[in-house]
């Protein structure tokens, strides 16, 4: 019982499933709730924002042309003309995951992309279309991605094998940055927050000095606010480099 | 009348202001570089999420590597051998791969390996 009332930062990370009391293959829960919360809410700037096409644009149009046009610049920046055959691709992905991160910073909201699974599926989706498009594309000759030119024969097993791994680790530390970065972010203000009413009940001093933790949380917030697009960013940027690779493979 | 062209003539003056005043800004950043306050903040920003770049991706070739020669090592039973092997290979893996990230002609924050803008 005790537990109950006790400041638990973990908790926000529950997956609370609602129509049934267990969590099943496809049971809606909060984090389901919130997926289609984003995507509603990319869903609603995009066509609301695209419906008018004025001359000059109202704040929805200049928000949803200034999304077009970063991620439109991001693509061809880091995979050339031939990328934007996956414009769809990234920006689906970019808007989802910066969407729902801002999202996240929302109290009493879900943050849907602090769950390993939900970007892990993301960077599997990613090295999938890859590993996918680079051999429909270049067949046989996509592998020269793991076998660079100019190495002498003796090294070469050993080259690949670390081309092989370095190519593996690539969903792994893509997943892993954006969960870990929102996972760290939220707890460290639920701690801080904690901070505030421990030292609240703990006497006048502290509750004096709890100004500090709550000052705290400011700053912090703002800080996420950077982080959550940062890493948005990072994600549709290396989603990029990655299709670089499979539409010129062996640099 | 008068009057309206006079606002028209005042709204052409004032829209060529406004675009000298834009030309001006879009040229600053290039020539002094982050001096402002705010374009520090984000720099940092930028930077600390490059730094966290470099580093999950140096740990997670270690991690595969590892994952790699242990299920090896379950596969043919010769325990500690080719997760030695592999914990090295991992290990030039995320060299490897922080090599890359910084060999890449423009890194502020990863943006593109390829693309024309580094000067």
């Amino acid at each position: 019982m005790a537990a109950e009332n006790a400041i638990d930062p973990i908790h926000q990370f529950n997956i609370v499933p609602f129509f049934s009391d267990h969590v099943g293959t496809a049971t809606f829960t909060n984090a389901s709730l919130f997926m289609v919360i984003v995507v509603a809410a990319v869903s609603f700037l995009m066509i609301v924002g695209t419906s008018s096409q004025s001359l000059v644009p109202g704040r929805l149009q200049s928000a949803a042309e200034m999304a077009y046009e970063f991620v439109a610049s991001t693509v061809r920046g880091s995979a050339g003309h031939e990328g934007m055959r996956f414009f769809p691709f990234v920006f689906s992905l970019f808007m989802f995951v910066l969407f729902s991160n801002l999202i996240g910073l929302v109290p009493y909201t879900f943050t849907v992309t602090s769950q390993i699974i939900v970007t892990f599926a993301f960077a599997a989706l990613v090295i999938g279309v890859v590993i996918v498009y680079g051999l429909m594309r270049h067949g046989s000759h996509f592998l020269h991605l793991f076998v660079p030119s100019g190495v002498s024969p003796i090294l070469m097993p050993f080259i690949v094998l670390i081309e092989v791994i370095s190519f593996i680790s690539r969903p792994i530390s893509l997943s892993v940055r954006l969960f870990a970065n929102m996972l760290a972010g939220h707890i460290t203000l639920k701690v801080f927050g904690g901070f505030v009413t421990l030292m609240l009940g703990a006497g006048a001093l502290t509750a004096v000095a709890s100004i500090l933790p709550l000052a705290a949380i400011v700053l912090l917030t703002a800080f996420e606010l950077l982080v959550a697009v940062l890493q948005a960013y990072v994600f549709a940027i290396l989603t990029c480099v990655y299709l670089n690779d499979a539409i010129h493979p062996g640099h | 009348m008068a009057n309206s062209e006079d606002d028209d003539r005042e709204m052409k003056a004032r829209l060529e202001r406004l675009s000298s005043a834009l030309d001006a800004k879009r040229n600053e950043p290039q020539a002094r570089d982050g001096g402002a306050d705010d374009a520090s903040r984000v720099n940092a920003g930028r930077a600390m999420s490059l730094g966290f770049r470099v580093l999950s991706e140096f740990v997670a070739g270690i991690i595969v590597g590892c994952l790699m020669g242990w299920q090896l090592d379950v596969w043919f039973s010769t325990s500690p051998v080719f997760l030695i092997a592999f914990l090295a290979l991992g290990t030039a893996a995320g060299f490897w791969n922080v090599y890359r990230i910084a060999a890449a002609p423009t890194s502020g924050g990863g943006s593109g390996r390829s693309s024309g803008s580094g000067q």
